[in-house]
C-alpha cells in the first residue's frame, strides 16, 4: 500500500537561524492515523503546518498522493488536504451548512451536490442536517462546532487529514465523545490521519503508529504497543506522567 | 514730615485709581479695519497718528469682516474707528441710490465723518491684461459683447451690495454664461489670474493689478459712486477726546491715489509689515 | 425675513447649493473610501507601514481645515480656486478614520478564523472577499460614517474658494451680517450631518458582526 503522506528529511529554521524542525521523516498510508506526540515545543504543530505548506520547509521532502509539495500552487495543495484546528475556526459569519461546504464552494461544485455532500457529512459526525444546517457557530456548543470543523475538513473527500489538537479546547467528557466517535469515523473512512497531541492517553487511543518528537525531532517512531513497551527516556517520561 | 508724607501718598493712591479707571476700556481706542490689504493699512495710519498725537493707548482689530460688519460694530461701539469709503456709506449703509457726485456724496455723510484722506478707492472692474488686449477691452461697456463667453467671480459682499454687482449688470447690460461665483474676497484675484474666472472686481488701488499683469477697466457710465477713504469715529468717543479729531485731520488729503497704490503694493506685493509700512509713510509725510 | 420664508423666495439658488454640498461630500467621501479602505487592507498586509501611514493621516487630520484649504490653493494640479481643491482637502480629512477603521476591522478579525481559512486553501483574495472584509464591516462603516459627518461640516468651508455649497450662505451671512442667511446655510448642513450619522448607523447595525 502506497503512502499517501510521505516526508523525508524535512526541517524548518527561523531566518534568524533557530531550528525548530530537524531531519523529521515518516510515511502515513490510508487508514493509518499516525499520532505526533511531543510536550509544547517540541516541534509538532510545526511539522504539521509543513505538510500543508503553511510554513514553508527549509530542506527535505514532503509528498502528498506522490506528488511533491512545491510542485503544486499552496492553496491547491491544501485544498486536497483536510485541516482541523484546535480552536476550530468556522466563519461565524457562515451558517453550517456554509462552513461545511466551503471547500467545494470554492472548487466550483454545483449547488444541489454541495447541499447533498453537506448533508451526507453533518449526519457522519452526529448532527441532523435539518436541526443543524441552518445554524450559526455561536449557536453551537464546543463539542458540536468540532464536528462541524470536522465535517468540513472532509467536504472536498481528501486522502489526507491533517488534525492540530483538535480536542483540545473541549470539555473531558466531550473530548472522550468526539475520540470515540473519530476512531468510529476513522474506521469507516480509513483516510491517512496526522493527529498532533501532546496527551499521551489520547494519543494511544487514537492511533495506529505513534511518532514521539521532542526538540524538533522524532525520537521514536512506531506502534501504540511498541511504545509502551520502549525503554527511551522520553517515552517514559510520557507514560510517567499520564499516570 | 510725617503729615506730607502720608498726604502724598493718598494723592499717588488715587492717582493710581483714577488711571486704573481710566485705562479700563474708557481711555482705550479701538481701531478697526475691513477684510482687505488698504482698510488695514488705513486704520494701523489711524492708529498709530492717534498714538502719537494723544498719546492715548490705541488697539487694533484688523481685517474683522467687511463693510457690515464693521458697521455694526462701530454702532455696537466694539470699535470706536475704521477707515469707511463716502460711496459705501452712501448706499450700502445709508442705502441710498449711486450717485456719481463726490463731495455731494460726502457731504451727506460727513456729519459722521472726519476729513477725507484725499484718494478715490473705487471699485476696479479687473480683467487680464492679455484679454483686454484680445478683445480691446478699454472700458466696462467694452465687456458686454464678451460676457456671455466668460466667467465672474466675486466677493459676497460685492454680490449683495446695492452699489454692487446686480446694479453693474443692469447698468451695463452684462450677461454671463452663469451667474457669478461667490469667495473670499482675497481669493478673486487668484481665481482671475488662475484664469478660473475672467472678471473680477477689485480695487483701483490694489497692488496687485499691476503686479499679477491684469488691467482695470473705465467705469465709463459711471455707475460706481466715489468711493473717497475718510475716517470715521463714534461721536462719544470724539466727544471725550477731541484730540482725536484733530489728530485725524492731520491726515486729511494727504494721501494720492498713486500713493495708496504703492503702500498697497508694498503690502501686497513685497509683503512688508503693516505697521512698519504705516510708520515710515507718517515720518515721511506729517510733521 | 423668516428663514421660511427666505427658503420660499430662494429655493432655487437653496436646492442648487444643497446640491452642490451633497456633491461635494459625495465625490470626496468616495474617493476616500477607494483609496482608503484598500488602504487599510494594505496595512493589515504590511504591518511594518502602519506606524508611518497612521501616524501621517494623524498629522493630516490635525490640520486645521482653513489652514488645509489654504496651503492647497497655491499647489499646481490638486490646487486653485473651485471645487476641485475642496475635495481634495475634504479627502484628506476623510482618510484617517476610513484607513484606520479598515485596518483596526480586519486586524480584529480571530486569527484561527484566518488560520482555518488558509488551512482550507482559500487564496489571500478569497480570505479577504469572504471572510475579513464582511467580518471587518461594522467597524469599517463606523470609520465611513465618522468621515462622513465630518465632511458635511468641513464642506462648508469650500464657500471661501469658490467652490459652492451652503458655506455659501454661511459666507454670505457673515458678510452682511445676516444671520437668517448664517441659519440658512448652517440647518441644512446640520439636518444633511444627522441624516448622514443616522442612515450609515443604520447600515452599520445590520452589517456589524458582533461576537456572541
Amino acid at each position: 500500500m502506497s503512502a499517501v503522506l510521505d516526508v523525508r528529511g524535512a526541517r524548518y529554521a527561523l531566518p534568524q537561524g533557530r531550528v525548530l524542525v530537524e531531519d523529521v521523516s515518516f510515511g502515513v498510508a490510508n487508514g493509518e492515523t499516525l499520532v505526533l506526540l511531543g510536550r509544547s515545543g517540541s516541534g509538532k504543530t510545526t511539522t504539521l503546518k509543513l505538510i500543508n505548506r503553511l510554513l514553508e520547509p527549509t530542506a527535505g521532502e514532503i509528498r502528498v498522493a506522490g506528488q511533491p509539495t512545491y510542485a503544486l500552487e499552496a492553496t491547491h495543495l491544501r485544498r486536497g488536504i483536510g485541516y482541523v484546528i484546535q480552536e476550530i475556526g468556522l466563519f461565524p459569519h457562515f451558517t453550517v451548512e456554509a462552513n461545511v461546504g466551503l471547500v467545494p464552494r470554492l472548487e466550483g461544485w454545483s449547488a444541489e451536490r454541495i447541499a447533498a455532500r453537506v448533508r451526507e457529512l453533518l449526519a457522519l459526525v452526529g448532527l441532523d442536517p435539518g436541526v443543524f444546517g441552518g445554524r450559526y457557530p455561536h449557536e453551537l456548543s464546543g463539542g458540536q462546532r468540532q464536528r462541524v470543523g470536522v465535517a468540513r475538513a472532509l467536504a472536498a473527500d481528501p486522502p489526507l487529514l491533517l488534525l492540530d489538537e483538535p480536542f483540545g479546547a473541549l470539555d473531558p467528557i466531550t473530548r472522550v465523545e468526539l475520540q470515540r466517535e473519530f476512531l468510529a469515523l476513522q474506521r469507516r473512512l480509513g483516510k491517512a490521519i496526522v493527529f498532533v497531541t501532546h496527551d499521551v492517553r489520547e494519543g494511544l487511543l487514537l492511533a495506529s503508529a505513534i511518532g514521539l518528537m521532542h526538540e524538533g525531532r522524532i525520537v521514536f517512531l512506531g506502534t501504540p504497543e511498541e511504545f509502551r513497551r520502549s525503554e527511551h527516556p522520553a517515552c517514559r517520561a510520557f507514560l510517567a506522567a499520564a499516570g | 514730615m510725617a503729615g506730607a508724607v502720608t498726604g502724598g501718598r493718598r494723592l499717588a493712591l488715587a492717582c493710581g485709581a483714577l488711571l486704573a479707571v481710566g485705562c479700563a476700556r474708557g481711555d482705550r481706542v479701538v481701531v478697526g479695519a475691513k477684510n482687505f490689504t488698504e482698510s488695514d493699512l488705513l486704520a494701523e495710519l489711524v492708529a498709530q497718528q492717534i498714538e502719537r498725537r494723544t498719546g492715548l493707548p490705541v488697539e487694533r482689530r484688523l481685517h474683522l469682516g467687511g463693510t457690515f460688519v464693521c458697521h455694526r460694530a462701530i454702532i455696537a461701539g466694539k470699535i470706536d474707528v475704521y477707515v469707511e469709503y463716502t460711496g459705501t456709506a452712501f448706499t450700502a449703509i445709508l442705502n441710498h441710490a449711486p450717485l456719481a457726485d463726490r463731495d455731494g456724496v460726502y457731504r451727506a455723510v460727513a456729519a459722521e465723518y472726519a476729513e477725507r484722506f484725499g484718494f478715490d478707492n473705487t471699485f476696479a472692474i479687473v480683467v487680464r491684461r492679455r484679454d483686454a488686449e484680445r478683445y480691446g477691452l478699454r472700458r466696462i461697456s467694452d465687456v458686454a459683447p464678451v460676457a456671455p463667453r466668460w466667467k465672474a467671480a466675486f466677493g459676497y459682499e460685492f454680490l449683495e451690495r446695492a452699489d454692487g454687482f446686480a446694479g453693474l449688470a443692469r447698468a451695463y447690460g452684462l450677461r454671463f454664461a452663469a451667474p457669478p461665483t461667490a469667495m473670499a474676497l482675497g481669493l478673486t484675484y487668484r481665481a482671475l489670474a488662475d484664469g478660473k474666472a475672467d472678471l473680477i472686481a477689485g480695487n483701483s488701488t490694489d497692488g496687485l493689478i499691476q503686479a499679477l499683469g491684469l488691467v482695470a477697466l473705465e467705469d465709463d457710465r459711471h455707475y460706481f459712486p466715489p468711493y473717497e477713504a475718510a475716517p470715521v469715529a463714534r461721536a462719544d468717543l470724539l466727544g471725550r477726546h477731541p484730540q482725536i479729531a484733530r489728530a485725524l485731520d492731520e491726515l486729511a488729503g494727504k494721501i494720492s491715489e498713486d500713493a495708496m497704490r504703492r503702500l498697497n503694493a508694498l503690502a501686497d506685493v513685497e509683503h512688508q509689515d503693516i505697521a512698519a509700512i504705516a510708520r515710515e509713510w507718517i515720518a515721511r509725510s506729517l510733521p | 425675513m423668516s428663514l421660511f420664508q427666505f427658503y420660499a423666495h430662494n429655493s432655487r439658488e437653496a436646492l442648487t447649493l444643497i446640491g452642490q454640498h451633497l456633491y461635494l461630500v459625495a465625490v470626496s467621501t468616495g474617493i476616500a473610501l477607494a483609496v482608503g479602505v484598500p488602504g487599510g487592507v494594505l496595512l493589515t498586509r504590511r504591518p511594518a507601514w502602519r506606524g508611518p501611514v497612521l501616524g501621517l493621516a494623524n498629522v493630516l487630520q490635525t490640520i486645521p481645515s482653513l489652514a488645509l484649504f489654504g496651503f492647497l490653493i497655491p499647489l499646481p494640479f490638486i490646487g486653485g480656486i473651485g471645487a476641485r481643491t475642496a475635495i481634495v482637502a475634504l479627502v484628506v480629512y476623510a482618510l484617517l478614520p476610513i484607513v484606520r477603521n479598515t485596518y483596526t476591522g480586519i486586524a480584529g478579525v480571530d486569527p484561527a478564523v484566518r488560520e482555518a481559512g488558509r488551512g482550507m486553501g482559500m487564496t489571500d483574495g478569497q480570505l479577504l472577499a469572504m471572510v475579513e472584509l464582511p467580518l471587518a464591516a461594522g467597524v469599517i462603516l463606523a470609520g465611513i460614517r465618522v468621515a462622513t459627518v465630518v465632511s458635511v461640516g468641513t464642506a462648508t468651508i469650500a464657500g471661501a474658494i469658490g467652490a459652492g455649497g451652503l458655506g455659501v450662505y454661511i459666507f454670505r451671512g457673515a458678510d452682511m451680517v445676516n444671520n437668517t442667511l448664517i441659519l440658512a446655510g448652517a440647518l441644512p448642513a446640520a439636518l444633511m450631518a444627522l441624516a448622514a450619522d443616522g442612515l450609515l448607523g443604520l447600515a452599520e447595525r445590520k452589517l456589524a458582526w458582533r461576537a456572541r
